[in-house]
């Protein structure tokens, strides 16, 4: 009998409750995904060649599963508590009819535990077929083929996916069922209206208003001028004043909502009792509002940030060379070699690449180059950040390189770029293109055009053309900042006889068409580990590259979700429970002569604008957020990149409002079925 | 003669099935004249507030007529219900039933807003009541700031602010203190005396039924005694007294007893 009562009951929570029950699985499959990531192919992939950076990746998952527990048991204990409200006459009946508060507590109890358990039952197989998929789509977009897939089942995952959603339910349930013992059943019985509340001196509210605004303005001052992360201090600063600001408006937000009803009086419709109600639900929960707000700010903050992160190391890719062969004994021998292992029918182009540290008669690397010149046409822009930083990498090269122009031509020649051309009194400047961002790059490129005249050991050359930017060698992690492309003689007299030869090869289109570079690499990599020949493959700079997309979109998208479904829950979870709460007013509504479609229509202008609250306040928070983290974290070049910033801010403006339409549909829809109840209850009696 | 607000013609309401039937309203038929004041008697569970619920359309009837202005009530449907909710009927609740998340003069100008109403016109009316029915101090406040009695008159204002053809008080006096329900009275009969304002009232108290010109007693269903106030000569206090009298009998008179 019991246990049926429990049944029953759980069932209509869940049926009343849609939102709530949706939110526990997502909860429940949040919580796996993050836990079973070490099992995902990708992560398998990416451990063998960044192991040190993928196990730091990997190292963090515990702290994101305790923010994760901490984040979701705000859900929990939010919309347990709307749903405890919702019940609230229930409960009271219960108590009534003689049912001990022990007892009604285990029942609660139990009702809590069984709807854990379904939700544990449908969300485990959802999560575990959700991160297969999610496995196989990333291996599959990042061309890592599906072949070797081995679908995994976590048992730790689910273990502690279990235990940390009973867990939270818990304790979130201990700290109702205190409030709730306490209450007396007449509370319980008849529960006082938000608006019979006791309200403070409206000029308090006015101020409360007033110092949120300003104190928000402070934060979004700070943010986007970059002193937040200057100290840990400022940046405590910033956020406090962010989130008091924020608390304050929405507790001050009363008095707006106050004037706008007072404003639609007289108009035709039920707009004054719309805004009463806003208001209403405004002053009863200031505090949830306020951290949703939050919460959605940081969703979209890293929505941005994971989107540009993941477009910036998407991007960056200046792909040329597939491998750099390395032979210091006997540098010349190396394409034969290539041919007696057969493998000289995969490479469409191996050539050699000159690169050797610049000779100094003095013995002193940072006396080789002299470049006067250079410098005061540089100074002369130096007011600027990029001459600037131009000046302080110049004037202190120790150790310059040159690279022959012969194999660099090539590499150009690779990647179907013309050709450089120089006479024996020239240069030609390279430096890599993450130092050279746009910025730098037209500044270097003015000071080329006056073609100036530098001392490399003695001789004078004359530096042409504009910078070169593409990478020599396969590895992103050689990197050279400033270094001479000059005709293969004067390379000759210029570097030191110890220079290296690389020997760079791209492979045939055909057969990296047929297997996709991944796997290409992978193969060709086989076959090379049987021979002697020392190589390095594109592959560690793509799984470098990969690594940073996968740990930047992965975990932003993963919090950003999970921020943006709780916030809403809660929203829409308030927003129905008030509603219930307040039903006898939809009666007589309906007792005054208003129509279905009138009632509707207020309702639904309460949705939009309770949802649209919150949002508004975060997509501004948003604006002046992302740009604070762009400038934290991204590298300058990026930030610089304003028409692709404009585009990810349009695709996560729709995203926000696609979920957001999401939610106030479902919300509609339980309203307006909700009203359909009081308009035919209103006939019987 | 004058063309009755509304008429009841062999009105029934019955709950239940068959063996387990319960007759709220057997065959109950009267008319209200314009500008009556109609009082509606009876112990609990007599059939007052089904009979009330009836004509504001709270409740469908099983059998017989409700006209109001000659129309047949229980076949309006959709905007036109709606409209007759609003604007043909006031309706005064024993509970009030204001908004609470809303000032007086919102209450009051609700109706309004829901029939689509300007406000020019409604703003004289609006002054006009709450001059009248003394409420002019609590247009701004909330329901929680206010007495009981200002509550009802809140009310009594949204009831009368579109000027329906009748006021439906059910039990109005019923959650008012003696002297709150004095004024409230004295309040609804100067209405009815000086502007003609049709009242229908259910009620079991018989102070507050002394204000009616004529009374109707329901006993399980039907209608069981009528008393008329014999004006002018009669006062309001010898009305009360023969009120007490029938009542006397309805509630247990020497009838029950044998």
């Amino acid at each position: 009998m019991f246990f049926n009562l429990v049944r029953r009951n759980s069932k209509r929570n869940r049926r009343e409750n849609g939102l709530f029950f949706f939110s526990l699985l997502a909860a429940i499959v949040a919580f796996y995904i993050i836990l079973s990531l070490p099992n995902q192919d990708i992560m398998g992939f990416l451990r063998e060649m960044e192991s040190d950076a993928v196990d730091r990746l990997l190292s963090l998952i515990p702290a994101f599963y305790a923010v994760t527990l901490f984040i979701l048991f705000f859900l929990i204990y939010f919309a347990s508590r709307y749903q405890l409200e919702r019940r609230s006459h229930e409960l009271g009946m219960y108590l009534m009819m003689g049912m001990r508060r022990t007892k009604l507590l285990t029942m609660l109890l139990a009702e809590d535990l069984w709807s854990s358990l379904v939700s544990i039952v449908v969300g485990i197989p959802v999560a575990i077929l959700l991160s297969e998929v999610i496995s196989l789509v990333t291996a599959r977009a990042v061309g890592m083929g599906i072949l070797g897939h081995q679908s995994a089942v976590s048992l730790s995952a689910v273990f502690w996916t279990i235990a940390g959603f009973v867990l939270i339910k818990l304790v979130a349930f201990l700290l109702l069922s205190g409030k709730f013992a306490s209450k007396e059943i007449g509370a319980l019985l008849s529960p006082t209206p938000e608006g019979a509340k006791r309200q403070r001196p409206a000029v308090l509210y006015r101020i409360a208003l007033a110092l949120g605004v300003l104190l928000l303005a402070a934060a979004y001052l700070l943010a986007i001028s970059g002193e937040a992360w200057y100290s840990l201090a400022v940046m405590g600063i910033t956020l406090a004043f962010g989130i008091a600001g924020t608390l304050l408006l929405f507790y001050g937000l009363r008095t707006v909502l106050g004037m706008l009803a007072q404003r639609q009086s007289g108009k035709s419709g039920l707009g004054v009792f719309t805004f009463r109600q806003l208001q209403e639900n405004v002053i009863g929960q200031p505090l949830s509002l306020a951290v949703s707000s939050l919460l959605i700010l940081a969703a979209l903050c890293c929505f941005g940030c994971g989107a540009s992160m993941t477009m910036y190391y998407g991007s960056n890719d200046t792909h040329t060379l597939d491998y750099t062969f390395q032979n210091s004994e006997n540098p010349s021998e190396l394409p034969e070699k290539l041919k007696s292992a057969g493998l000289e029918e995969y490479f469409a182009s191996v050539f050699d690449m000159r690169i050797g540290q610049m000779r100094s008669e003095s013995n002193d690397p940072a006396e080789a180059i002299h470049m006067d010149e250079m410098l005061a046409l540089i100074e002369q822009q130096a007011d600027s950040s990029a001459g600037s930083d131009l000046l302080d990498a110049y004037s202190n090269i120790d150790n310059p390189y040159v690279i022959s122009l012969l194999g660099y031509n090539q590499l150009l020649a690779a990647a179907g770029e013309p050709p450089i051309t120089l006479n024996n009194n020239q240069a030609a400047l390279y430096g890599y293109d993450s130092f050279t961002n746009r910025e730098k790059a037209e500044l270097i490129n003015y000071v080329l055009s006056q073609e100036p005249e530098i001392v490399a050991n003695g001789e004078r050359l004359q530096l042409t053309g504009t910078i070169q930017t593409r990478n020599p060698v396969t590895d992103r992690a050689i990197t050279l900042y400033f270094a001479l492309i000059v005709p293969d003689e004067t390379f000759d007299r210029l570097a030191e006889e110890t220079y290296t030869h690389y020997w760079d090869a791209t492979l045939s289109p055909g057969f990296v068409q047929e297997n996709g570079r991944m796997q290409a690499i992978q193969q060709i990599n086989h076959k090379l580990d049987a021979t002697d020949i020392h190589y390095e493959s594109y592959l560690q700079s793509m799984g470098r590259q990969l690594f940073y997309q996968v740990a930047s979109s992965y975990l932003t998208l993963y919090l950003a979700v999970i921020f943006l479904i709780i916030a809403n829950t809660v929203i829409g979870m308030q927003f129905l429970t008030q509603q219930r709460k307040t039903g006898r007013r939809y009666r007589t509504l309906v007792r005054l002569g208003s129509h279905y479609e009138a009632i509707c229509l207020s309702v639904n202008r309460q949705i939009r604008w309770f949802f649209a609250l919150p949002i508004v306040v975060a997509a501004v928070g948003s604006v002046f957020g992302v740009r604070a983290l762009f400038s934290g974290f991204l590298p300058p070049d990026l930030a610089e990149n304003i028409p692709g910033l404009y585009r990810i801010a349009f695709v996560i403006l729709f995203l926000l409002c696609v979920v957001e339409y999401g939610y106030m549909l479902v919300a509609t829809r339980a309203s307006s079925k909700y009203i359909l109840t009081r308009m035919e209850a209103g006939r019987e009696e | 003669m004058k063309q009755a607000i509304l008429e009841i013609e062999s009105l029934r309401k019955y709950y239940g099935r068959q063996e387990n039937q319960t007759k709220a309203l057997d065959g109950i038929s009267f008319t209200v004249m314009p500008g009556e004041y109609l009082g509606i008697m009876g112990a609990s569970g007599s059939g007052k507030s089904t009979l009330l619920n009836c004509i504001a359309t709270v409740i469908r009837p099983t059998a017989g007529h409700i006209l109001m202005d000659g129309v047949e009530v229980s076949a309006l449907k959709g905007s036109k219900l709606a409209d007759y909710r609003g604007k043909e009927i006031g309706y005064l609740f024993q509970n009030f039933e204001l908004l609470d998340n809303l000032t007086g003069q919102e209450n009051i100008l609700l109706p309004l807003g829901i029939h689509g109403v300007t406000e020019k016109e409604g703003n004289k009316r609006l002054r006009e009541l709450a001059e009248y029915l003394e409420i002019t101090g609590v247009m701004n406040k909330f329901p929680s700031q206010m007495s009981g009695g200002q509550k009802q008159r809140v009310a009594a204002a949204r009831a009368l602010i579109l000027n329906p053809q009748i006021i439906l008080a059910d039990e109005p006096t019923g959650a008012l203190d003696t002297k709150n329900a004095r004024v409230l009275m004295e309040k609804l009969s100067g209405l009815n005396r000086m502007q003609q304002t049709t009242i229908l009232m259910v009620t079991h108290d018989s102070n507050a039924a002394s204000y009616c010109s004529r009374i109707l007693f329901i006993q399980d269903g039907v209608i069981f005694h009528e008393l008329r106030r014999k004006v002018p000569n009669e006062t309001r206090e010898q009305f009360y007294e023969r009120i007490l009298a029938v009542m006397a009998q309805l509630g247990g008179g020497s009838a029950n007893v044998l």
